[in-house]
């Protein structure tokens, strides 16, 4: 016991505790051979990026003739034409209620079956591991064709439902292989003590166990989010209204049998990746925020 | 272990009823009150889209007891969608036919409506014969065609005029001429889209037109068979031709289609003079030049001549756009494919998409002089073929143009070319 | 003295040597032995019950489809309707003896290789980089992992655009008067696949980053404290401290890594297009699946190969959980006592 609230006393002097960085205290500068590296990652990272936004203030025409070079002239309508219009933003709410419930989902199953595969003792623990990890051994492409008729036969076709539970499935063995370490280096210690304190296996999980795995629940949670922020195979297959479309279908809007606006396209993409950066960046802090003091301390 | 066994019996449970209950899905019951039916195009934007959505309004005025529903799927995506569709019992009444083994395989599966005796007698007067051919399998029509497409070479008469061409050539030797007269100017003088195969195997298909005879095409599509010398003849041909380097830089990671950067934008933008293609191209191109519009220079000449072969003179190879009702569908899809077949409605369509209408009077309205050549070459030509790989079959289709791209690149030779297209077969 | 695994790596500090040193409790970061439970009734139905959703919603949705998409691969089926051409093995048969196919095998070794090699160490070193606290931390953060954000699908278009030969990266270099270094990025073999490892190293690395900046949160700083005081330098510690302790987490990494690799599709497929990924030299298993099977219409025939990439897939996982994941998910797959 006196370790770990040693470890506390420590942690709070050195400032990691969150909710003291919340109140602001400046932080301090790195050195500037840290930065200059970080410039130059960030540049190779992030031009392929700037070249796709920029490409949407082209026109196919432009983007032909002279491949390297910057708007000439500016174009906007192709930005506009995407916000102006209500698909896009009917899109958007699809692609987010789709996105977080798979993420909820994906995450709570997950936390779940890893709790048990992490922390429990039973004959067939290893073949239950097994299972979750050999599907990720399968190409999705193949698999589409027979889940269609999984989907179909339990009348969750053209629904964000049909969508939400297959991508919670296949997004529960990343979750599970990634979430498995987290939970195991639970110290018993705290187990125990939790034990002590009165507390069931059960209880154990629902109170302290979120909170101890946080960071890498963050990780496949923001994992789950982008996977199917990005995934279009799917929706595509199941979704048959256009009313129920989710961003990345939005971009068949854009091309025609014989022809793609590809600066249009570049355009509708470079707004749609938008909110997943916005989920990402909020949670960021939570990945690195390092509550793990108070528990390894 | 209980746990585990109360697991994996509830798995078994719900995965039983799920593979029980297979293929059942709900009937329309087609009542003569009302009636809806499903429509899948692939026209996602444009004058296209709101062509469908024009006819079907109009089609739904002239019978009140009709709703058609229209879902409009991006190109690349709709094959593979219709399918898994069709295959579950939940396939649209009306959808988009491409023909050939695809539509074959589709008769075999049972999942067409068999439309011979549906036709009607007027659409029979202003569609000829020939576009019915193409929708045939087994001596039974599956599908109304709505465009014909015929292939060629579409250019840029600006830029030949520049390179000091006066008229289009007529034979491959003319042709390679003009090839070396375009370089001198400083453009591509052929764009060629190989990342996307098919138009490198396009190059293929015309040289083995020219090289066989029809008779010897026709044995080959069905015994899938190459090894008459006329192909391997035509495979020498391809890869002479290449030699001269008449393609655009990084021809093979151009895409044909695919908006800026593809052997369309090229043409559409005088950096390249022309490309070989089928009748949708001047609309392609017209979406890729500076203002989006149509390419004011643009012209059309048939295939180029080859001496010593053994194809007819004139023989021409297209596609035919269709449109096919599902084998539940209610009767009142043949009504609607009538319907689509009359001349304004086939007017409309040419107006909206800018390729060839097959409706005979609906022909006469198409102003384009481009266009008014790709009609006058296919309407006095002695042969008309599909596209090869539509009358192949998907397999060998598709074995081909990964054979013509390995060719091109220098990784295989004629040899190779016919080999795997042999070998295509043992997969099935 | 515990005999715990870490010391069976040669030339490496006992972690545990460590722990108790400075009596912190630190041993605690390490994966430890679960104690038994799960043996009376109520075990087993807090397994079930938290277990159970999970492996429903899986077997239903995952393996079902699975095992039906393996039937298929039985048959020669063109797609249309149910499959009635039954060849049994011949599939596989033909399969294995493709030289395309065991090219993009080829491949995707070299990918599963280069991918470990190249992102493992720019990845460490840069989440060792991040994970300091000072100003603008967030803003890289987020900065490096966009690529990883953004689909596939624009990725690919985006990278086919600037790389192809007209594309915008020879165009600049014509620019800046560097027109010799223009090269065909995409098309050349000898090129292509260095052109793809860049590609994937510049998508994926943020990924790894973020997974090693969650693991670096694991260990305590009371570890580098210590063993400042002890005189260690920097690299001494991070050989010493940060590498074993990261030790899970890089190898849960490398194991979806290397799975990812094996099953690499998109980017090539949206890059090279299914044609020229074999003339480029950068097909892959996944590639070749989709080109011979469902765009060739040979649906059996791609089912059929979808099992084999399984079946490899799944090899390569036994043999790395046997012989690396044992120590971290020890008592998952093998009984082993270790205290």
């Amino acid at each position: 016991m006196t370790a770990l609230t040693a470890g506390r006393t420590r942690r709070r002097g050195s400032g990691t505790n969150p909710s003291k960085r919340s109140t602001k205290e400046r932080l301090p500068w790195g050195s500037p051979t840290v930065y200059f590296i970080a410039f130059v990652v960030i540049a190779l990272m992030v031009v392929p990026i700037i070249y796709i936004i920029l490409g949407g203030f082209r026109t196919n025409s432009q983007i032909t003739v002279d491949p390297a070079g910057f708007p000439n002239p500016w174009n906007v309508q192709n930005y506009l034409n995407v916000l102006g219009g209500s698909v896009f933003w009917g899109q958007v709410l699809n692609s987010t209620i789709v996105a977080l419930v798979t993420t909820i989902g994906a995450v709570g199953l997950g936390l779940m079956a890893s709790y048990v595969l992490a922390r429990y003792q039973f004959r067939g623990r290893g073949a239950l591991y097994a299972l979750f990890a050999a599907g990720l051994m399968f190409p999705i492409t193949v698999a589409i064709t027979p889940l269609y008729l999984v989907v179909r036969n339990l009348g969750l076709m053209n629904s964000l439902g049909g969508v939400i539970i297959p991508q919670i499935a296949f997004a529960l063995p990343t979750t599970i292989i990634i979430l498995v370490p987290f939970l195991r280096a639970i110290p018993d210690e705290i187990q125990e003590a939790a034990f002590i304190d009165g507390c069931s296996r059960l209880g154990f999980f629902f109170r302290m166990v979120l909170r101890l795995s946080l960071p890498g629940v963050i990780t496949t949670g923001i994992l789950a989010f982008i996977g199917s922020w990005n995934s279009y195979l799917l929706p595509l297959f199941i979704l048959n209204n256009d009313s129920t479309f989710t961003l990345p279908l939005g971009v068949q809007a854009f091309s025609s049998q014989y022809a793609t606006d590809t600066a249009q396209v570049l355009a509708f993409t470079s707004l749609s990746m938008i909110p997943a950066l916005i989920f990402f960046s909020l949670f960021e802090r939570r990945i690195v925020g390092g509550l793990t003091g108070a528990v390894k301390g | 272990m209980k746990g585990m066994k109360l697991l994996t019996g509830a798995a078994v449970l719900v995965l039983g009823s799920l593979a029980l209950s297979a293929c059942s899905g709900p009937s329309d019951s087609s009542s003569d009150s009302k009636v809806s039916m499903t429509l899948w195009h692939n026209a996602t934007t444009g004058p296209g889209a709101a062509f469908w959505k024009t006819t079907v309004a109009d089609f739904e005025k002239a019978n009140p007891n009709v709703t058609i529903k229209i879902q409009a799927i991006q190109n690349e995506d709709l094959d593979g969608k219709l399918q898994t569709a069709l295959n579950s019992g939940d396939a649209p009444d009306i959808f988009l036919q491409r023909g050939g083994g695809k539509m074959a395989a589709m008769v075999q599966a049972g999942q067409l409506m068999d439309l011979t005796d549906k036709v009607s007698s007027d659409t029979k007067k202003v569609v000829s014969d020939a576009s019915f051919k193409a929708e045939t399998y087994q001596d039974k029509v599956w599908a109304m065609p709505v465009s014909v497409l015929p292939g060629g070479l579409f250019y840029s008469q600006d830029l030949f005029k520049a390179a000091g061409i006066t008229e289009a050539p007529a034979t491959i030797d003319d042709l390679s001429a003009d090839v070396q007269k375009l370089k001198a100017t400083g453009v591509a003088p052929i764009a060629l889209g190989a990342k996307d195969a098919w138009p490198a195997a396009h190059w293929f298909y015309w040289f083995a037109l020219r090289e066989c005879s029809p008779a010897t095409m026709e044995k080959t599509a069905d015994s899938k068979d190459f090894s008459d010398g006329c192909w391997l003849k035509a495979a020498q041909d391809l890869q002479d031709f290449a030699a001269q380097n008449p393609f655009n830089d990084g021809f093979l990671t151009t895409s044909a289609q695919q908006g800026a950067g593809s052997s369309a934008g090229l043409v559409a933008n005088h950096k390249a003079a022309m490309e070989l293609m089928g009748a949708w191209d001047p609309g392609v191109i017209a979406s890729l030049t500076p203002d989006q519009k149509p390419l004011p220079d643009l012209g059309f000449y048939p295939f180029p001549e080859l001496s010593g072969g053994k194809g007819e003179p004139g023989a021409i190879m297209g596609g035919v756009d269709g449109y096919s009702c599902s084998v539940k569908a209610p009767k009142q899809c043949a009504d609607f494919l009538n319907y689509i077949a009359t001349t304004p409605v086939q007017e409309a369509y040419y107006k909206a998409f800018n390729a060839p209408p097959v409706n005979t009077e609906a022909q006469k309205q198409v102003t384009e002089p481009y266009l008014q050549d790709v009609l006058a070459a296919y309407n006095k030509a002695p042969y008309v073929s599909q596209w090869l790989d539509t009358v192949l079959g998907q397999n060998i289709g598709n074995a081909l143009n990964v054979a013509v791209v390995d060719m091109l690149a220098g990784k295989s030779d004629p040899k190779g070319l016919i080999q795997a297209a042999n070998d295509a077969a043992k997969k099935g | 003295m515990s005999t715990t695994r870490e010391t069976t790596r040669p030339g490496s500090v006992s972690t545990s040597d460590l722990a108790q040193h400075d009596g912190s409790g630190a041993k605690a970061s390490l994966p430890s032995r679960p104690r038994r439970r799960g043996a009376g009734w109520s075990g087993r139905a807090e397994i079930a019950l938290l277990a159970g959703p999970a492996v429903i919603v899986f077997l239903a949705f995952v393996i079902l489809p699975v095992a039906m998409a393996a039937y298929y691969g039985f048959y020669r089926w063109a797609g249309y309707g149910p499959p009635t051409d039954f060849v049994g093995l011949q599939n596989y048969v033909v399969i294995l003896t493709d030289p395309a196919f065991l090219q993009a095998i080829g491949h995707n070794a070299f990918i599963v290789v280069m991918s470990l090699v190249i992102q493992g160490p720019i990845a460490i070193l840069l989440a060792l980089l991040l994970n300091r606290r000072m100003r603008g931390q967030s803003i890289i953060r987020i900065l490096i992992f966009v690529p990883y954000v953004i689909s596939e699908v624009v990725v690919g278009t985006g990278w086919s655009l600037m790389l192809s030969t007209n594309g915008a990266l020879n165009g600049m270099l014509h620019n800046l008067g560097l027109g010799s270094l223009a090269h065909d990025w995409l098309s050349d073999p000898n090129i292509a696949i260095w052109t793809l490892m860049g590609i994937l190293t510049w998508k994926y690395v943020g990924f790894a980053v973020i997974l090693f900046l969650a693991g670096l949160q694991g260990i305590p700083e009371e570890l580098y404290e210590a063993a400042a005081l002890d005189g260690a330098s920097y690299w001494q510690m991070q050989r010493r401290i940060t590498l074993p302790l990261l030790g899970p987490t890089l190898r849960i990494w490398a194991f979806l890594s290397i799975i990812g690799a094996l099953q690499l599709f998109d980017l090539v497929y949206i890059i090279w297009g299914q044609y020229v990924a074999s003339t480029a030299g950068t097909s892959t298993m996944a590639t070749y699946m989709v080109a011979n099977g469902r765009n060739a219409g040979n649906y059996g025939y791609g089912n059929a190969v979808a099992v084999v990439i399984f079946l490899i897939s799944l090899v390569v996982a036994l043999i790395y959980q046997r012989f690396v994941l044992r120590r971290d998910t020890a008592g998952a797959l093998t009984e082993r006592k270790t205290r």
